[in-house]
């Protein structure tokens, strides 16, 4: 968690104060929260993970359908728990605190936020149409099912309903995995990539090294991905940096560098990005760390270049 | 049984490969792959590779051409085949057109680049 904090998503500048705030209040608040009582930790934590992920519903693939699958688990373990109007008035204590512990020019933002926490937690009713369908499906499938009826149906020889069969195995799985729980709602943040201009011709990726070690992966291959992408050529300087040939901004970086996440670095089954590439037999094979699944990727093929330099000078090498 | 077991050998795999052999139609499963190269200055190419020969690549480049506002030619390669190049960024363009006109379905094309 505290290694979370000092990475920023992947987005434009501008989002990152804001995660990084609401990343910042999270953590307080858990922290005085977890010391206090064990279940409404958890509860404040799925709150507090919500928000950004509603924030940013506009960021892309990576991360998103995962965290609604997470909500859904979330909500309903939410709705289990008694506690979670108690836990109330000091859960917000705790975030004002650490809001005014944090920092002091996003008062607005932050008040924003604690607004979003408690609708949730008293009315439910958020400005966001799809997470409340979510959660009223999840209402009314949690609220009756759970206590009366999933005794009910043990006692009596009624036949089981679809409802409270898929609660009691979504039950059985958080009881038996508890980390699974926990560990899935992180959100994928990324450093940005530092691009700069080098000369008229040249782009150069400053963090290039950093990125690599933060998603595991050997620079080779990343620059491969890279420069098979963009069709350019490119190499990695002294100081770790990669000098690409051509005007790229940030942006384009950025797109490149999703693609080759979500072809290489998440897992194509549960979509966790704790995976080991494998060299098997000339094949790239992706496994996952989490879920255990293995599978082939595609190799990076350039493809067919044009020639876009000069002719004459290209002849002359050959010749 | 035995007449079960017959039926296996009735099956050709090779049969729908048709004439994929050698001509280069793509080199995995038939995907087409839409790329950019930078050029000089803010100028970029489209190369499109991997269209299945049994389309007339030279016709296809005349309607690109036409209706992408743009100058374009059909280059041969020895590995990759016959590939269409376009002036300036017309991936997008490309892609809808392709699928719009049922060469290929829009999971099998691949748009790289930036």
């Amino acid at each position: 968690m505290a290694d979370e904090d000092e990475l920023i998503p992947f987005d434009l500048m501008k989002k990152k104060k804001k995660k990084k705030k609401t990343g910042f209040d999270l953590d307080a608040a858990l922290n005085e929260d977890g010391a206090a009582d064990g279940s409404p930790s958890q509860a404040t934590e799925n709150k507090a993970e919500e928000t950004p992920a509603s924030a940013d519903l506009e960021d892309l693939s990576l991360d998103m359908d995962f965290g609604g699958l997470k909500k859904k688990k979330k909500k309903k373990k939410a709705f289990d728990m008694e506690e979670v109007g108690d836990a109330l008035p000091q859960e917000d204590g705790s975030n004002q605190t650490a809001g005014e512990g944090g920092d002091f020019g996003m008062d607005d933002e932050f008040s924003l936020d604690l607004g979003k926490k408690k609708k949730k937690k008293k009315s439910r009713n958020t400005e966001d149409f799809d997470e409340e369908i979510d959660r009223d499906e999840e209402d009314t499938g949690a609220d009756q099912p759970d206590g009366s009826n999933n005794k009910a149906w043990s006692s009596s020889d009624r036949d089981y309903t679809y409802d409270e069969l898929l609660l009691r195995v979504f039950d059985i799985m958080r009881e038996k995995n508890p980390e699974m729980i926990a560990g899935d709602k992180k959100r994928f943040v990324m450093r940005p990539p530092q691009v700069l201009r080098v000369g008229t011709r040249k782009t150069s990726f400053a963090n290039f090294a950093d990125i690599c070690r933060l998603l595991h992966r050997q620079p080779k291959h990343v620059l491969a991905f890279l420069l098979a992408e963009l069709g350019t050529s490119g190499s990695v300087d002294g100081n770790n940096q990669l000098l690409i040939r051509g005007k790229y901004t940030q942006k384009q970086i950025e797109n490149v560098l999703r693609r080759y996440i979500k072809e290489y670095v998440t897992c194509h089954t549960c979509r966790s990005r704790d995976t080991i590439l494998q060299k098997d037999t000339r094949l790239f094979f992706l496994q996952c760390e989490t879920c255990g699944s293995r599978c082939s990727v595609a190799s990076i093929k350039t493809g067919f270049q044009a020639v876009t330099g000069k002719r004459a000078a290209i002849r002359a090498k050959t010749a | 049984m035995t007449a079960e077991l017959g039926n296996l050998k009735g099956y050709d795999p090779f049969a729908d490969t048709e004439d994929n052999d050698g001509s280069g139609a793509g080199i995995q499963g038939g995907l087409i792959h839409i790329r950019i190269q930078q050029r000089n200055g803010r100028k970029t190419l489209t190369t499109v590779q991997g269209i299945h020969p049994k389309f007339d690549l030279k016709k296809l480049a005349r309607v690109c051409k036409k209706k992408f506002n743009c100058n374009g030619t059909v280059v041969e390669h020895p590995e990759y085949g016959e590939v269409i190049q376009l002036q300036g960024d017309k991936r997008e363009a490309m892609n809808s057109f392709l699928s719009e006109v049922g060469i290929a379905s829009s999971d099998l094309i691949k748009v790289h680049g930036f």
